[in-house]
C-alpha cells in the first residue's frame, strides 16, 4: 500500500495546479476589474482576486510545504499557518466586500448602471 | 494629452530602472554594523562573557527598548498615557456612556464573521506580545493589535453594544492604570527586593550588575522570560490595549453625538 506521503509527486502536482489557478484568478481579476461597467461589478472582480487568488495560492503553498522533506517537522508549521492563513481569508474577504457593498448600496454612493432590475432598491437602477 | 501620459509614464519607469540599475550599489545598505550596534547585538543574550551586561533576550529590539533604554520607554508609555487624561478631560461631561439599547450595526454576515475573527485577535496580539523577547515585537505592538477588536466591534455592532458589555471608558482607564502599575513596580521590583534583603539593586536594573548581584529570574518553569521583559510587554499590552479602547470610545462616541445633532 501506498500512502500519500511517499509519492510527493501527485501532491506537488496538485499544490502546483492551485499556484497556477491562483495566478489564473488574478489575471481574471485584474481583466473584470479594468473592464467592467460599475462600482459593485467591480467590486466582485476585486473579490475574486482576494479569495480565488490568494485562498488557492495558500492551500497550495501548504501542500506544496508538506512535500519538502529537507524542512522536517517545520514544514508542518508552515503548511498550518498557510492553513489557517487560507481560512481566514476566506471567510474575511467576502464578508468585507459584502459590508462594503452593502454599505455603498445603502448609502445611495454607487448607482447599479447598466440594470436589469435592483429590488433592494429601484431609484439605484439606471 | 495622452500621448502625453503615457510618455510621461514610460519615462519615469525607465528612470526608476535606470535608478535601481545604477544607484544599485548605493541603495543597498551596507552589511557592515557600526560599532553600537554590533556591542548591542554581542550583548543582548551572551551569558558567557558578558554576564554582568547582557539581557538573556535574543531579541535585540525588545532588550534595547526595555532595557539598555528602559527609562526612555517608561516615560513614552506615559506620555501616552498623559495624552489619553488630557482627551478624557477634554470630552468630560459631554459624551454620556449611557447603556441604552445598542444600534442597527451591519448585517448579520459581518456580525458573525466578526464573532469568529474576535479570539484570533485577541490571540495573536497576546502572542507578539508574550513572546516579545523572543520574536519582533512587545507589548505596544500586541496591545495595539488587541486594540483591533473593540475598533472592529464599535463598526461592526455600535458602540452602545460596547458599552452595554461593560466596556466604558472609567473600566478602561482602571485597566490602562493597573497595567501603568505593574510596570512601574516591575521597574522597582528588584530595587525593593534588595531593600528588604539589606543589599543594593538599581532602579530598572534586569539582570545582575558588577556591583548589584540579584537578578530577575531569568526562566520560569524552563521558558525563558528574560527578567523584566516578558513582565514589561505583559503590562504594556494591557495597557496600551485599553489606551487605545479609550481612544476609540471616546472618538465614536463624539461622532455619535454630531450625527444625534443633526
Amino acid at each position: 500500500m501506498i500512502s500519500v506521503l511517499e509519492t510527493p509527486i501527485i501532491l506537488r502536482v496538485i499544490g502546483s495546479a492551485l499556484l497556477c489557478l491562483g495566478a489564473f484568478a488574478a489575471l481574471v481579476s485584474a481583466i473584470g476589474f479594468h473592464r467592467f461597467k460599475n462600482f459593485y461589478l467591480r467590486l466582485h472582480a476585486a473579490t475574486i482576486g482576494s479569495i480565488w487568488g490568494s485562498v488557492y495560492p495558500l492551500v497550495g503553498s501548504a501542500i506544496l510545504a508538506i512535500t519538502v522533506e529537507e524542512l522536517g517537522v517545520y514544514r508542518w508549521f508552515v503548511a498550518g499557518a498557510s492553513i489557517v492563513a487560507a481560512f481566514i481569508v476566506l471567510i474575511l474577504a467576502p464578508a468585507g466586500s459584502h459590508a462594503l457593498a452593502r454599505g455603498v448600496h445603502k448609502a445611495k454612493v454607487a448607482r447599479v448602471k447598466p440594470c436589469i432590475a435592483d429590488k433592494l432598491d429601484p431609484e439605484l437602477c439606471g | 494629452m495622452k500621448t502625453v501620459e503615457v510618455v510621461v509614464l514610460i519615462i519615469l519607469i525607465l528612470a526608476l530602472a535606470l535608478l535601481i540599475t545604477v544607484g544599485f550599489e548605493h541603495i543597498m545598505p551596507s552589511t557592515a554594523v557600526r560599532p553600537p550596534a554590533e556591542f548591542y547585538l554581542y550583548a543582548t543574550y551572551n551569558p558567557y562573557k558578558l554576564r554582568e551586561y547582557t539581557v538573556m533576550s535574543p531579541e535585540a529590539v525588545t532588550a534595547i527598548v526595555w532595557d539598555f533604554r528602559g527609562l526612555d520607554t517608561l516615560f513614552e508609555t506615559s506620555v501616552f498615557y498623559l495624552a489619553l487624561i488630557a482627551g478624557l478631560a477634554l470630552t468630560r461631561r459631554l459624551l454620556s456612556e449611557r447603556a441604552e439599547k445598542p444600534g442597527h450595526g451591519l448585517s448579520l454576515i459581518v456580525k458573525t464573521v466578526t464573532r469568529i475573527t474576535a479570539p484570533m485577535i485577541i490571540v495573536v496580539g497576546a502572542s507578539i506580545a508574550l513572546h516579545g523577547h523572543l520574536t519582533p515585537g512587545g507589548g505596544f505592538q500586541g496591545g495595539s493589535v488587541i486594540a483591533v477588536l473593540p475598533m472592529v466591534i464599535i463598526v461592526v455592532f455600535s458602540v452602545s453594544f460596547l458599552i452595554m458589555r461593560g466596556f466604558t471608558t472609567s473600566k478602561m482607564i482602571i485597566m490602562r492604570s493597573l497595567g501603568l502599575f505593574g510596570i512601574g513596580l516591575t521597574a522597582i521590583a528588584l530595587f525593593l527586593v534588595s531593600l528588604i534583603q539589606g543589599t543594593h539593586a538599581y532602579v530598572f536594573q534586569n539582570m545582575i550588575k558588577p556591583d548589584a548581584q540579584t537578578s530577575m529570574p531569568i526562566y520560569i518553569a524552563g521558558a525563558l522570560i528574560s527578567g523584566t521583559l516578558w513582565f514589561f510587554n505583559l503590562f504594556e499590552m494591557f495597557a496600551v490595549a485599553a489606551g487605545f479602547s479609550i481612544a476609540f470610545i471616546v472618538l465614536m462616541l463624539a461622532r455619535t453625538l454630531q450625527v444625534e445633532e443633526r
